[in-house]
């Protein structure tokens, strides 16, 4: 999946959320979801929650990210209702371990994927800049969320490129592995960073200035009525803790 | 600006290494879904992120950075799920104490550097805090969120509570030995390749 966080052109996306919005839904998703304790109606609200982000994507026509989250999504659903219990010994340990993980991450992971996909680092900022987010925060960040999609994409290609040379895991020498894997991974990624830093000083980053943003952010009706929801969410969470 | 403050580029260089540290970070951790190499984490993790560490210091000449990238590591971990209060804590707490001993060498002094990462390997100490100290709690959760028994029992026979201190010495061990596996690989490629 190719990703359009960098994409400066608006495109054919249409801007349904807010970029803070967006930030608040991970949020919500990530706490309540991930830290779903089992049983009573906190769960079937998690469940309910966890189609969200497939909405989302189908929305936005991201069809091959909403078939893969349902998918996996739903394989460890019910790999952990009708498969786990007759397993034992270390296999059940691999499967428990991958669907749990599965149950648990995917809704989060799915929510954070969303967000960065279907919003440009301009637009980011624009609204770390609103929220009054000082700049030391929102700019490691957005660059955190440019490189996680970068990071993934180089190691797939040095993966490529070793193996055409026929080195590989589960090799002789495990440390020589990790050497032939990671420095070129990190030669590409300071390079890649570099270039990212050059663009953003010639556009202004790191003025002694209050920047301008030519993308079209603000708290919409749905903006509202979702922040709402999320923020619901969150209190009946708390409460239910206590 | 003043000179001490974080320029843009050195806020991005904080950005761009964190990713890398906590991808190798995650793909580390994923062998800890089996229990057994569950408290072996602490050890494998240091070995590894000890090459970007070292990578990133050489990048680092203000006191900040490092600060910085531990509290977003931790910031991040939690937002997947670890608890977030704990876990930026100590990332916030291991990054400034990291930060702290690599002022005391000017940035610049090899063996506080490696001192440093083994510091900054505690980061993600936060995530375990739950295993030791609430541990009937986690024990529970881990029982009700449908890891079932057998999972639940075998993660608490391999982390028993005494196992804490060690783990934390380990791991601060590992810290060193990958920060000096980082420094030779930094002499033998990077210094070479111009990037460093």
């Amino acid at each position: 999946m190719r990703s359009d966080f960098f994409a400066s052109s608006k495109g054919s996306a249409q801007k349904i959320f807010d970029p803070r919005t967006k930030l608040l839904m991970v949020v919500t998703i990530s706490t309540v979801v991930m830290a779903d304790s089992g049983g009573g109606w906190m769960s079937v609200l998690c469940w309910i929650l966890t189609f969200v982000p497939l909405a989302l994507f189908l929305i936005e026509r991201k069809w091959k990210a909403a078939l893969i989250y349902f998918c996996v999504y739903w394989g460890a659903t019910l790999m952990q209702l009708y498969l786990l219990p007759l397993t034992t010994g270390v296999v059940n340990f691999l499967l428990v371990a991958m669907s749990f993980f599965s149950v648990r991450f995917m809704p989060g992971i799915a929510m954070a994927s969303y967000l960065v996909n279907t919003t440009t680092v301009s637009e980011f900022m624009g609204a770390m800049e609103r929220m009054r987010v000082p700049q030391s925060l929102s700019i490691p960040l957005s660059v955190v969320f440019r490189f996680f999609p970068t990071v993934s994409e180089e190691y797939t290609a040095i993966g490529d490129a070793m193996r055409m040379r026929g080195i590989r895991f589960g090799g002789r020498k495990p440390a020589k592995m990790i050497e032939y894997r990671l420095v070129p991974l990190l030669v590409s990624c300071v390079k890649i960073g570099d270039e990212l830093s050059a663009a953003a000083l010639t556009r202004g980053l790191g003025a002694p200035i209050r920047r301008t943003n030519v993308c079209e952010i603000g708290i919409k009706p749905q903006d509202v009525f979702t922040m709402a929801v999320c923020a619901a969410m969150i209190l009946l969470f708390i409460f239910e803790k206590i | 600006m003043k000179k001490s403050a974080l320029s843009a580029k050195d806020l991005m260089t904080v950005g761009l290494f964190t990713a890398i540290i906590f991808v190798i970070s995650m793909a580390a951790s994923m062998l800890g879904f089996i229990p057994v190499l569950m408290p072996f984490l602490t050890v494998i993790v240091p070995l590894l992120t000890g090459i970007p560490f070292m990578l990133f210091l050489t990048k680092t000449k203000k006191f900040g950075m490092i600060t910085l990238m531990g509290t977003l590591c931790g910031f991040i971990l939690g937002l997947m799920g670890m608890g977030v209060y704990w876990v930026t804590a100590t990332g916030f707490i291991a990054g400034l104490c990291a930060d702290l001993i690599s002022r005391s060498g000017n940035y610049a002094s090899a063996k506080k550097g490696v001192l440093s990462h083994a510091v900054f390997c505690q980061w993600a100490f936060g995530s375990v805090i739950p295993i030791y100290f609430a541990r009937d709690a986690y024990f529970a959760k881990l029982i009700n969120g449908g890891y079932g028994e057998e999972y639940a029992a075998a993660l608490m026979r391999y982390l028993p509570e005494w196992s804490l201190i060690p783990s934390v010495i380990l791991g601060f061990a590992a810290g060193i030995a990958g920060a000096l596996i980082g420094k030779a690989i930094l002499k033998k490629h990077f210094i070479r390749a111009g990037i460093a």
